[in-house]
């Protein structure tokens, strides 16, 4: 063993031509990479602004949070955000490492200055080597995981038969990318123990414990300085070739995704955008063209990595509806690329007969896999990367309502809300019918001032089965003494839901109208059973001049019980319920716990469904679904719901505080055959039930 | 292939209806007004034509309650010219009405006129008859699909009991539309905002001779409920015995 000075040589033992032909490949290599990169950012450059440049400290700290901890990649994922996180930090380690010797090597040299040696070195070595292993297991698991084909993984469509699509090079691509990362490792590992064996085992050298460990195994072959040219090269190449082949294929993501992340705005779901006042008047709502997508939207498209985690969330891709919300995307980047001449290399597609697609919404997203979204948003809260797939479905649904492209139970839904303003053909004079039944009548807010507006919505003011519960919370309110009034026959369908449909012009009709109803009444606060209304009264009118303070039902009779305005008996203690969390409630508005902490006041044993809070699986009503057919579907998700209800085992009621919901669930026992065995409770029902016989105080 | 599509505003029968103090029309006050259903129809019918053949779909309609809104949603659904007919009153009387129509039509340049059979508020159903008789056009009724090839059409017309009849008719003709191939498609909102915006009703002023009508409202009112009905029982001839007592105690 002979002294050796505690550094490593670059470009050892190469003659002066090898390194000029080195320099040759890598600087080809890195103009390829700048050249795939520039393609992209000039197809982004294409898209509209998206308003997403403010805060950027914030949004960049805040992502690398996210990058440290992987919180969007484990949850609910633990195995794959492991595997990654290791793949990631083994990825980012040894990039930096590669880029501290390129800059020790072809930078400082020149100023005769040499960092990598001495302590340096050592830590540099043995970070380099503990980060290289842990980027091997990474690659492993995640290898053993594709071995066992999950379902998310399966890039099966929903939308299309076999045989009309070819994603062979999807699958192809999964593999160059995980090999060839892999192969790039070991090669490295290879090199570093030939040259520690060739070198005679310096002692320094055993702080690259996995190299040193690796280099006895090679001792033996005699070949040693042979086989470190050799994989230095082999190596050398692989690397340059993943370089050059990242912006052409899902190693994009390495690129796009942190930006993706960074400039994500979760809150356009429940605030969507609106369309720019011009274009509505001169060429219509939707999305025809490539230009009229923000560049967050193109972004996005470049963004997904087929996780398939909305694929597997999805409820209408579980009932059988033609809609995965990964596909969607992927379709769209199909399309942009195409017409942005930055086509991946492998990573892609191909539909047979795809032709010359003609119109974004009708030829590349299919209209009957636009239509299927309920807008619950449970793609975009399980996407580890921030896409948001919402804003482009409904403004592509925009583009179909534009051209008058729907089924016919939604026009008689649209004309309905568009003629009285409801969408059940009723006569405006007849929305507070419902009160006709009650032993008081509550007070017309246009005319005297209340405490409380009740908003009341459609489904609770005109569907017969719900306007029983409406009457049950109006005189529970009542009787606690809470002020109220209505707005009569002057409130509109919210029109939540006419703007997922993607009527845009009606939905700020519907907006203007409810908003200059509500101003000229006169009250301090605004509830609603609706989480729907809920939703666009506290998200959406602000955009249009009406700021109003408004409560979920819910909250306002957790609120009551908590004063003791509501007194509650031990009739109801011990049954074993369970609760579902609407959409609109919990994932658009993080309302989760007043209904819980109901439950529990009543006493009752809340069973948590596996799927709960902002991970609840949506009714398949919401946006706009309610007016459309769903006899296509090979199980609604109502039913599929009541399932997992079911499979929680003796559970008496189904707990729901959205009126929709009541209508949905209802119709979802008696449909999947469970009548008898759980039965559908809105959450009013309960309290009056343990009300009653309790005395109840009514001092205002 | 230019079609005319005359069309004409109905009370909403989603609203109460209420005799007004006349005792002879409907109280306006609280009414909404739509387009006739059937009306609709031969206006999606004439618009599918124009998808299909080209050339131009011109909407008509006699002035009244919401007529210009009703003009402006036929822009936005596609119609090309719309003309608004003024100086003539002519509710409930379909002679008056197709006489004013056809006092305009006749200068125009069309191939084809398709309007609905009948209309909900006077369940008259004369109208496509008495503007084909003033144009000396021919025409169909109760049409439910319409096929054109060069200057014939090749007309569906729906009988009683399901039975379908088939007519050639040469164009251009009177077509009383029962339904379109489709259903009536659905405007957007901001449609008929843009079509309000930039579409124009042409006003025709048209003189009717009014000795042309012969109707005139006696009453009007809800019907009346009988005071309960009574069985004749009997054989038929003693049936008929008592049916011939009862008339001759009425007269």
């Amino acid at each position: 063993m002979h002294e050796h000075e505690i550094t490593r040589e670059i470009f050892r033992n190469f003659p002066l031509w090898m390194q000029v032909v080195f320099y040759i490949v890598a600087f080809s290599s890195i103009g390829i990479f700048l050249f795939g990169a520039w393609k992209r950012i000039q197809k982004y450059r294409k898209g509209r602004p998206a308003g997403r440049f403010n805060k950027l400290p914030q949004r960049f700290f805040k992502v690398l949070g996210i990058m440290m901890t992987h919180a969007t990649l484990r949850k609910n994922y633990t195995y794959v955000g492991l595997a990654h996180w290791m793949i990631f930090w083994g990825f980012v380690v040894l990039f930096i490492g590669t880029c501290i010797i390129a800059f020790d090597h072809d930078f400082l040299r020149f100023f005769g200055v040499h960092l990598l040696k001495g302590t340096f070195y050592i830590v540099f070595s043995l970070f380099m080597d503990v980060f290289g292993v842990l980027f091997i297991i990474g690659l492993l698991m995640m290898m053993v995981r594709r071995a066992k084909k999950p379902f998310n993984l399966n890039y099966a469509r929903v939308d299309r038969p076999e045989g009309k699509y070819d994603r062979s090079g999807y699958i192809r691509d999964d593999k160059i990318f995980l090999w060839l990362l892999l192969f790039i490792a070991v090669t490295g590992f290879i090199i570093e123990a030939a040259r520690i064996a060739a070198d005679g085992f310096p002692e320094f050298e055993k702080w690259a414990p996995f190299g040193y460990a690796m280099a006895h195994l090679l001792d033996s072959t005699g070949q040693l300085n042979a086989i470190h040219m050799a994989t230095w090269w082999v190596h050398g190449i692989a690397v340059l070739i993943f370089v050059a082949y990242i912006p052409y294929s899902k190693a994009m993501h390495i690129l796009v995704d942190y930006a993706n992340l960074m400039f994500a705005d979760k809150t356009t779901a429940k605030r969507l955008p609106r369309v720019p006042a011009e274009k509505m008047d001169k060429e219509g709502m939707g999305y025809v063209k490539l230009e009229d997508f923000t560049w967050k939207e193109l972004l996005d498209f470049d963004a997904c990595t087929k996780c398939g985690r909305c694929h597997y969330v999805c409820p209408a891709r579980t009932a059988g509806a033609p809609l995965s919300p990964r596909d969607v995307i992927l379709d769209m980047r199909m399309y942009a690329d195409q017409l942005s001449g930055t086509e991946e290399w492998v990573d892609k597609q191909v539909l047979v007969n795809g032709g010359k697609a003609k119109s974004i919404a009708g030829d590349v997203i299919l209209p009957e896999t636009l239509w299927s979204c309920t807008t619950c948003m449970a793609c975009m809260e399980v996407c580890p990367v921030g896409i948001e797939h919402l804003t482009t479905i409904v403004n592509l649904r925009r583009a179909l309502v534009d051209e008058g492209e729907m089924e016919d139970m939604l026009q008689d839904a649209l004309a309905n809300i568009g003629d009285y303003g409801n969408s059940f053909g009723k006569p405006e004079r007849m929305r507070a019918k419902w009160t006709k039944d009650l032993d008081f009548k509550p007070k017309d807010a246009r005319k005297e001032p209340v405490e409380y507006l009740w908003f009341v919505g459609d489904y609770a003011s005109f569907d017969e089965r719900i306007q029983e519960l409406t009457r049950k919370v109006a005189t529970i309110l009542h009787r606690a003494g809470v002020d109220f009034g209505l707005l009569y026959e002057d409130e509109r369908n919210a029109g939540n839901d006419v703007r997922r449909v993607g009527e845009e012009g009606l939905y700020e009709m519907l907006a203007e109208d409810n908003i200059a109803a509500l101003k000229s009444a006169k009250f301090q606060k605004i509830f609603t059973t609706d989480p729907h209304s809920y939703n666009t009264i506290k998200n959406e009118y602000p955009d249009f001049g009406g700021e109003f303070e408004i409560y979920h039902y819910t909250e306002l009779l957790l609120e009551l019980i908590r004063q003791g305005k509501i007194r509650i008996s031990d009739k109801l203690k011990g049954i074993r319920v369970t609760y579902h969390d609407p959409c609109y409630l919990g994932r658009y508005n993080g309302i989760t716990e007043p209904p819980r902490e109901i439950i529990r006041a009543l006493g009752m044993e809340l069973v948590e469904m596996p799927r709960n809070r902002s991970n609840s699986f949506c009714c398949g009503a919401g946006g706009g679904r309610i007016w459309m057919d769903d006899s296509g579907l090979k199980e609604r998700p109502s039913e599929n719901r009541i399932k997992e209800a079911l499979s929680l085992g003796d559970i008496r009621y189904f707990i729901i505080a959205c009126p929709k919901d009541f209508a949905m669930y209802s119709d979802a026992v008696k449909t999947s055959g469970n009548e008898g065995k759980i039965e559908v409770k809105d959450i009013i029902e309960l309290i009056e039930e343990a009300m009653e016989g309790a005395e109840v105080t009514a001092e205002a | 292939m230019n079609i005319i599509v005359p069309i004409k505003q109905v009370p909403d029968l989603v609203e109460e209806l209420e005799v007004d103090s006349s005792g002879k029309a409907l109280d306006k006050e609280w009414l909404k007004f739509r387009i006739n259903e059937f009306d609709d129809h031969a206006l999606e019918e004439a618009l599918l034509l124009k998808e299909d053949l080209g050339g131009t779909v011109t909407v008509i309609a006699l002035d009244g309650d919401d007529v210009d809104k009703a003009l402006y949603t036929a822009a936005a659904k596609g119609a090309d010219k719309l003309i608004k007919v003024t100086g003539v009153d002519a509710e409930l009387d379909n002679h008056k009405a197709a006489k004013a129509l056809a006092s305009v039509i006749k200068d125009m340049d069309y191939d084809l006129i398709l309007t609905g059979v009948q209309a909900v508020d006077d369940l008259d159903g004369q109208l496509p008859v008495l503007l084909a008789e003033y144009l000396g056009l021919p025409h169909i009724e109760v049409v439910t699909g319409v096929k054109v090839d060069g200057n014939v059409a090749t007309v569906q017309k729906e009988f009683s009991g399901g039975i379908v009849g088939e007519y050639e008719v040469d164009l251009p003709a009177v077509l009383g539309i029962q339904a379109a191939r489709e259903t009536p498609r659905y405007v957007p909102v901001a449609k008929v905002r843009r079509a309000m915006r930039s579409a124009e009703i042409e006003e025709v002023n048209a003189t009717v001779d009014d000795a042309s009508s012969a109707l005139t409202v006696e009453r009007m009112f809800k019907p009346e409920t009988g005071g309960g009905a009574e069985f004749l029982t009997g054989s038929v001839d003693e049936i008929a015995a008592k049916i011939v007592e009862l008339i001759k105690s009425k007269i």
